[in-house]
């Protein structure tokens, strides 16, 4: 069983030596985030030798405990008739059905279907959403151009590899590329496709997860990003994933062979006990399910800028360690270049441009042909494996204003949720709308929920 | 004249004599041949001939009886003398007249202060007449003594009289009106043109129909307010450039940009002019509060009736508060070194 130490604000690195994982794994501790409640100070360990620690928790990989804030106050709490509680909600939205969406119901707002194995309440979201769908009653986006167009790419990319159907959605910052993002995994999600959704690449990045080298592979694994990627993969794929099997034998290290014919499902649950296996066990189960043609797959990842930039982690001689060089940033990097395919599918990215800690890499900006931010010429360096992993990804550009009926319709949500501080009549509108030039994000966040006018 | 004299002394009324004459029988002088002697000098033409500058005071006595004349025209009109409420109700005139060289010439004789001056009186008495006259509406007289006083007016008379005014913004050849302000050391070269509506493509049929409806969709808003029901009128929507990006990329601050929107949002122009501007020189705040002035004065030249509550704004007005200058003896300018007691 690994043990993981937990600590607070120290730094130790420890040697620990484990059964059934490779003889050395290196964790630095103030990358993992301590488990909430349980904050353990470590006394000087002098000559005292292995301590006993706490058994290995479940890492919060994903789940972001640092957004307390924004966390809405339950209507039980709100007794004081100022917060007209009883008043009956006036945000009535139709549902996000996928039969329905078509040009005619472009700029309308409809709602996310709420339920258990919601790839959302599964998956994570990345921050800005997490915190807008805080703010709102219900999640809901409004339906753009754009949507229906990349869900006419779907559409034409659920009968071809998905080698052929790489797109990565880029614009200026705030202009909706992780919503399109959400809804294209929406779609996918109630077309009965299999998705996969990272939404915070950077997270594989900025070494908050711990990494460990691995010999056979000659990369550091992340073992416990891994564990969390199948667990959540098995929740709200299960009902497909239980009618798929394996088609080859999958050998994992130190069992004896996976034999073909296996309930997908249970090469799962092999990762899920042991989290060394997970990411040898993530890689299989992405492969198999590269080969049915049963499910297309979707492989949605959010801050794809991240996986092309040097990672936050060292090496043992303080270099930077490579994206490639990082077991989970490489699955999904093969994928994202056509390396690796799924028979039926797709591979979508969004790029995140308020990102200044990972910020769009040359080599991505020259593959998908996006304008230069400064000049580059040829002789800045272009690391020639980048180029290789960006080649062939199709860009799906989204337009960097919302015309005036989506804009109305993000408006309309905002003020039946009583969301808008000012009053909200067409003059706010337009005003708003013209201080945005039309930025999605400037004009609900800077716009209308952060100025109060009579 | 002689023979006059010699014949009947001038003057000469009486039968007895004060002076004695030697008696010159008359028939004796027929044999003379008294030609009239031919002056050396010509008869002066003109009264002023004695004056020392005769074109001079000719000149003046003519526009002293063009005045006389307007006076007494305006008296049979009984618009002289004009009471001090009228008088008051007559538009200040600031007049510009040649100098006192260019009147000189005009006048054919060098002229000192004090004669230009006496010219000037003159004119600006005319010049008072041809108002009330104007403002009586007697057009003939007003230009009768239009036609002088045009004579003594400088050239540049326009511009004398605009000098301190704003000049009136044109609009282009396609409608854009260039406008310039300024906040600090900021100024913004601002562009307006009106946001073109795109033409309308609905068929003959449809036209009446929608007129129905929007009444029939306004009705139905204003008795239940919230219901939601969407017309299908086409919003237009201003771009605003600066500096050839949209305003949102090049302000990130809220604060900026509610600057720049406030005097179309006053004015009720939201969506109706589309702004390409040019800012230089400052900080955020100064490149905004320059936007918003040119913004201002380009939106008046466009719709002069939101003057009033622009002006009342005080966005028409250029800031006049600059960065104060550093005093000696202080640490910036105003605030003082710690105060020691010995």
């Amino acid at each position: 069983m690994l043990t993981l130490p937990v600590r607070c604000q120290r730094v130790s690195c420890q040697l620990l030596a484990s059964s059934s994982t490779s003889p050395l794994v290196q964790t630095r501790s103030y990358a993992t985030q301590p488990k909430k409640g349980q904050i353990v100070k470590q006394a000087s360990q002098g000559f005292k030798g292995k301590k006993n620690t706490p058994p290995g928790q479940m890492e919060s990989a994903k789940k972001d405990k640092k957004m307390m804030a924004f966390q809405p106050l339950p209507v039980s709490q709100l007794p004081h008739p100022l917060f007209e509680s009883d008043r009956p909600d006036s945000l009535t939205l139709q549902s996000f059905h996928p039969e329905m969406l078509t040009r005619v119901v472009e700029s309308q707002a409809l709602k996310f279907p709420h339920n258990d194995n919601d790839p959302f309440r599964i998956f994570g979201l990345p921050r800005n959403i997490l915190v807008e769908f805080r703010l709102l009653s219900k999640p809901c986006s409004v339906i753009r151009s754009v949507t229906i167009d990349a869900i006419n790419k779907l559409d034409a990319a659920s009968e071809k590899n998905s080698k052929e159907s790489r797109v990565v959605f880029t614009g200026p910052q705030g202009c909706g590329k992780s919503f399109l993002l959400l809804q294209a995994l929406q779609y996918c999600n109630a077309r009965d496709w299999l998705v996969l959704y990272i939404p915070r690449a950077t997270n594989l990045v900025n070494s908050t997860t711990a990494h460990t080298y691995d010999m056979r592979t000659r990369t550091y694994l992340q073992p416990i990003f891994a564990y969390q990627t199948l667990q959540r993969f098995l929740k709200v794929n299960t009902p497909r994933l239980e009618q798929l099997r394996t088609q080859t034998g999958i050998e994992i290290e130190r069992r004896h062979p996976v034999p073909p014919g296996t309930p997908l499902v249970e090469l799962i649950n092999i990762g899920l006990k042991d989290q060394g296996h997970a990411p040898t066990v993530l890689d299989a189960v992405l492969e198999e399910i590269g080969k049915q043609t049963i499910f297309p797959v979707l492989l949605a990842v959010d801050d794809f800028q991240a996986l092309y930039c040097k990672s936050h982690y060292r090496d043992q001689h303080f270099s930077a360690i490579k994206s490639y060089h990082l077991s989970m940033p490489r699955l999904l990097l093969e994928y994202a270049s056509g390396r690796k395919s799924f028979a039926r599918g797709a591979v979508f990215g969004a790029l995140s441009m308020s990102n200044t800690t990972f910020p769009l890499p040359v080599e991505l900006r020259e593959a998908l042909s996006l304008e230069y931010d400064r000049p580059y010429g040829q002789y800045v360096k272009r690391q020639q494996e980048l180029v290789e992993y960006a080649h062939g990804l199709e860009r799906l550009a989204v337009p960097s204003s919302l015309s005036v009926s989506e804009a109305a319709s993000v408006f309309e949500v905002w003020m039946k949720d009583r969301a808008v501080p000012s009053k909200p009549n067409d003059e706010l509108f337009l005003t708003k709308y013209s201080e945005a030039s039309g930025n999605a994000r400037a004009f609900v966040w800077k716009g209308l929920l952060s100025s109060m006018s009579a | 004249m002689l023979t006059s004299v010699l014949r009947r002394p001038q003057g000469l009324s009486k039968f007895y004599s004060s002076q004695t004459r030697p008696f010159v029988p008359p028939a004796s002088l027929n044999s003379f041949d008294f030609r009239q002697r031919q002056r050396e000098k010509p008869r002066p033409t003109t009264p002023t001939f004695y004056t020392a500058r005769p074109e001079f005071y000719d000149q003046l006595s003519s526009l002293e009886s063009a005045l006389q004349y307007a006076k007494t025209a305006l008296t049979t009109c009984h618009l002289l003398p004009l009471p001090q409420f009228a008088r008051e109700a007559l538009p200040p005139r600031v007049n510009a007249w040649v100098d006192k060289r260019e009147l000189g010439l005009k006048l054919r004789s060098t002229l000192t202060t004090s004669r230009y001056r006496r010219v000037v009186l003159v004119l600006n008495e005319l010049e008072t007449y041809r108002s009330i006259a104007e403002k009586a509406g007697i057009m003939e007289l007003q230009e009768g003594i239009r036609g002088i006083t045009e004579l003594f007016e400088r050239a540049d008379a326009a511009t004398m009289l605009a000098r301190g005014k704003a000049k009136p913004v044109k609009l282009d050849e396609y409608g854009r009106s260039y406008t310039l302000g300024k906040r600090k050391t900021s100024s913004a070269r601002v562009w307006i043109v009106p946001v073109q509506q795109p033409p309308v493509d609905k068929s003959t049929a449809s036209q009446s129909i929608p007129a129905v409806t929007e009444a029939d969709s306004a009705l139905t808003a204003l008795l239940n307010p919230n219901s939601s029901s969407k017309s299908n009128e086409a919003v237009s929507v201003a771009q605003i450039l600066v500096n050839n990006t949209p305003l949102s990329t090049y302000f990130p601050i809220p604060a900026d940009r509610a600057r720049v929107i406030h005097p179309i949002k006053l004015a009720g122009l939201l969506g109706a002019y589309n702004i390409f501007a040019i800012v230089r020189g400052g900080g955020t705040s100064g490149q905004s509060g320059a936007l918003a002035h040119g913004i201002a004065k380009g939106l008046v030249a466009h719709e002069p009736s939101a003057t009033t509550i622009l002006r009342k704004a005080k966005l028409l007005r250029r800031d006049p508060r600059m960065v104060e200058r550093k005093k000696p003896g202080l640490a910036k300018a105003r605030k003082r070194y710690a105060w020691v007691k010995r």
